[in-house]
């Protein structure tokens, strides 16, 4: 027999330790362990695994025991700590069934001293998990990710000084903790806030370029953020919006770098108070997406937030509007004639995609404005509500008499059963 | 660096391990860094005599499939489905192959391949049991049957399950003589009112007294002695034996599944050192405390690959 093929009969087992990890990573964890029983060389190989992912999938996969997490993911993670050995990079935790209990906070106290640098905790629903006082002391951490939370920080905590990104989901947390936490990271590059019940919110913070809220806020103020590129708001609360202010400065003043906005639910309502299309400013040269979401073109304010964002967007490419409009009194008809700017130009417009459109006179109007002033448009997609429908081939016939500035767009038209 | 025209290709010359030398061209070979940075910094594989001399792990056969995964992938215009879809079919190689590859693209320090080829095995490992496993990597299995811990299947009648409740067993029987040992023990401590004269000859008299107690119980008394340097003459003798049984004992895991059957000590050192009672507690813990450690090792380990 030749004696290379003896030699190297095992493929797998001689290969260098950083490409063994690399693929004991790619396994599930308990997939991962069990390569310990296969020859006296894998015995500890995965003790030094950096990035664990337990869920509850790990341990029994009989869904009854799974329903019983003391017995399963417990004693699972409780062990594998026990045997792991060296750092432990990521650490990722997320069980639909595991409740709040000491060994939760054992393991944060475990991973604070382990200098964990990506954290990621998810418990169930039923109880949330009052994160202790270990938590914050990870001054490792790089990226922060809880769900189902109770966040009390302790008051001498000055905020983590590695955090890039930080991710709350469901979170019960005082509003100025939220506040002070998140400016307290000044290196923070993204941040995400979901489900969130907060009342106002002032954001300060010098590095962050991506930035999502979603929930009943009455109050959002973008105040130091100077290198955001993404934003994304969605705003749950009809009423209680008052402002003594502008509420598109409050949120837009200070994002000049800003390329992608999108807006959900009640946004373009709240950017509505206090809005006026006397001051296109600033400019927003980079912004070249605009996304918003339940937009009622039955209120002249909402379409005015919109033609300030698009009049205030000379490089804009793409525009995406959902509707939700009801009413066909033509209020305000006037406007479309006497104050909307007619000589604006829309240069690198190429994409309008508009959806739930009824036909209402403000929408026919808006698409009206849009195709006559964009010279290089290429895509007009606009996608009926069929729950409305009075005339139904008449609106798209009216779109395709409209005046258009561009000679090759594409028109795509569609009817979305409701 | 030679200029690329349009008509005229360069080629970069590469040499493998066993001394052949091939030229390819500039730019699928610059797809790897390593080979870039031979180039750019140390201006080598321009020529035949100046051929880039590969890592050891690149073999031809594996060159070939390294260069040909280059020669996809730097082309810029491909879409991302075309990009995967080649992929796919890239790695649809045998494990031999595919461990191979993960070498030499390591030392390439072709992450994107690396990547790729890790997914893959990681795949063939992925829900196997470790026999499938070993067969499909060619592993030897060098581990004894008690290293071996399975994991748990449902049905019994798998060979491994009996093992392991043969071992389990074993286990139960041992913490049950452990337990009796306890009782014992309070039972020792009334014995420890008679005279000294008394428990002298108490030792002296018989051999056996066993009942069935665990040799740990004597591995204490052993223990003790040995640190605490007293030797009551008579006792050494009857001691030294169980003495060395202690020692393999508390060698190493693995035999003490076989030893413990095979130790019947007896319990007549029971009453004798009333004075070094207090040491009993001092030591007891330890031993305690060591052999908890051994049931929880084995125990851990038993659990650590609970899968099912």
């Amino acid at each position: 027999m030749d004696t290379n093929l003896v030699s190297r009969e095992d493929y797998i087992t001689d290969l260098p330790e950083s490409i063994i990890e690399t693929i004991l990573t790619k396994l599930p964890l308990r997939d991962a362990v069990r390569t310990s029983v296969l020859s006296s060389k894998w015995r500890y190989t995965w003790t030094t695994l950096t990035e664990l992912r337990f869920d509850d999938d790990c341990c029994i996969s009989d869904a009854h025991h799974r329903a019983l997490p003391e017995t399963g993911l417990v004693k699972f993670v409780n062990q594998f700590l026990l045997l792991h050995n060296g750092p432990i990079t990521r650490f990722t935790l997320s069980s639909e069934y595991l409740e709040r209990c000491p060994y939760v906070d054992q393991w944060l106290l475990f991973l604070s001293r382990k200098d964990v640098q990506e954290l990621s905790f998810g418990l169930a629903e039923t109880e949330w998990f009052k994160a202790p006082s270990c938590l914050f002391s990870c001054k490792k951490l790089i990226a922060l990710e809880l769900v189902r939370c109770e966040l009390d920080p302790p008051l001498h905590f000055k905020g983590f000084p590695n955090l890039k990104r930080l991710n709350l989901q469901q979170i019960s947390i005082a509003p100025d903790a939220v506040e002070t936490l998140i400016s307290s990271c000044t290196l923070l590059e993204s941040l995400t806030l979901s489900y969130f019940e907060g009342a106002k919110l002032t954001v300060r913070a010098p590095n962050l370029t991506y930035l999502m809220l979603e929930g009943y806020f009455k109050d959002i103020c973008l105040e130091n953020t100077p290198m955001l590129v993404v934003v994304s708001i969605a705003m749950y609360m009809a009423e209680a919006y008052q402002s003594s202010s502008c509420n598109f400065d409050k949120v837009l003043g200070g994002v000049p770098s800003i390329q992608r906005l999108t807006g959900h639910s009640y946004f373009a309502k709240y950017m509505s108070i206090g809005n006026t299309l006397g001051k296109i400013q600033p400019t927003y040269r980079q912004l070249k997406i605009i996304d918003l979401y339940q937009v009622s073109f039955d209120d002249m304010t909402e379409i005015m937030v919109i033609l300030r964002l698009i009049l205030s967007a000379p490089n804009l490419q793409t525009i995406q509007i959902e509707g939700s409009s009801w009413s066909t009194d033509p209020l305000d008809l006037d406007f479309w004639d006497k104050e909307c700017p007619r000589d604006a130009t829309f240069a690198q417009l190429k994409v309008v995609k508009l959806t739930q459109i009824s036909g209402l006179p403000h929408e026919m109007r808006f698409i009206e404005f849009l195709l006559g002033n964009s010279p290089a448009l290429e895509v007009m997609d606009v996608t009926k509500n069929v729950y409305e429908t009075d005339e139904d081939e008449d609106m798209f016939m009216e779109i395709l008499a409209f005046e258009r500035a561009s000679d090759d767009v594409e028109f795509m038209f569609a009817e979305d059963q409701v | 660096m030679s200029l690329v025209k349009p008509e005229m290709k360069s080629f970069v010359w590469l040499q493998t391990a066993d001394g052949l030398i091939q030229q390819v061209e500039e730019e699928v070979a610059m797809f790897c860094p390593m080979i870039c940075r031979e180039v750019i910094h140390k201006s080598m594989g321009s020529s035949k005599n100046h051929a880039i001399k590969l890592p050891e792990r690149v073999t031809p056969a594996v060159l070939g499939l390294i260069l040909d995964y280059c020669r996809f992938h730097q082309v810029a215009g491909r879409s991302n489905k075309e990009r995967k879809t080649f992929d796919e079919k890239f790695i649809r190689l045998d494990a031999n192959k595919l461990c191979d590859l993960v070498s030499a693209a390591d030392s390439l320090q072709l992450r994107p391949l690396v990547d790729l080829t890790s997914c893959a095995i990681a795949r063939m490992i992925s829900g196997k049991t470790a026999e499938e496993i070993r067969e499909t990597f060619h592993i030897a299995d060098d581990l004894t049957e008690e290293e071996k811990l399975e994991p748990i299947k449902i049905k019994t009648d798998d060979s491994r399950v009996r093992l392991l409740n043969r071992l389990y067993a074993r286990k139960r029987k041992q913490l049950k003589a452990r337990e009796k040992s306890k009782d014992v023990e309070v039972e020792e401590e009334r014995v420890e009112d008679r005279s000294v004269d008394d428990l002298l000859s108490f030792i002296n008299s018989g051999d056996e007294d066993s009942k069935g107690v665990k040799p740990a119980k004597n591995k204490k008394r052993n223990r003790r002695k040995k640190n605490l340097r007293k030797d009551p003459s008579p006792n050494i003798e009857k001691k030294n034996p169980s003495y060395k049984e202690m020692d393999s004992l508390s060698s190493s895991h693995n035999s003490e599944i076989e030893d413990l059957p095979n130790q019947s000590i007896s319990l007549k050192f029971l009453g004798y050192v009333s004075t070094e009672s207090d040491f009993d507690d001092g030591l007891d813990p330890a031993l305690k405390e060591q052999l908890d450690r051994e049931v929880e090792d084995f125990a851990q380990r038993l659990n650590s690959v609970w899968s099912k």
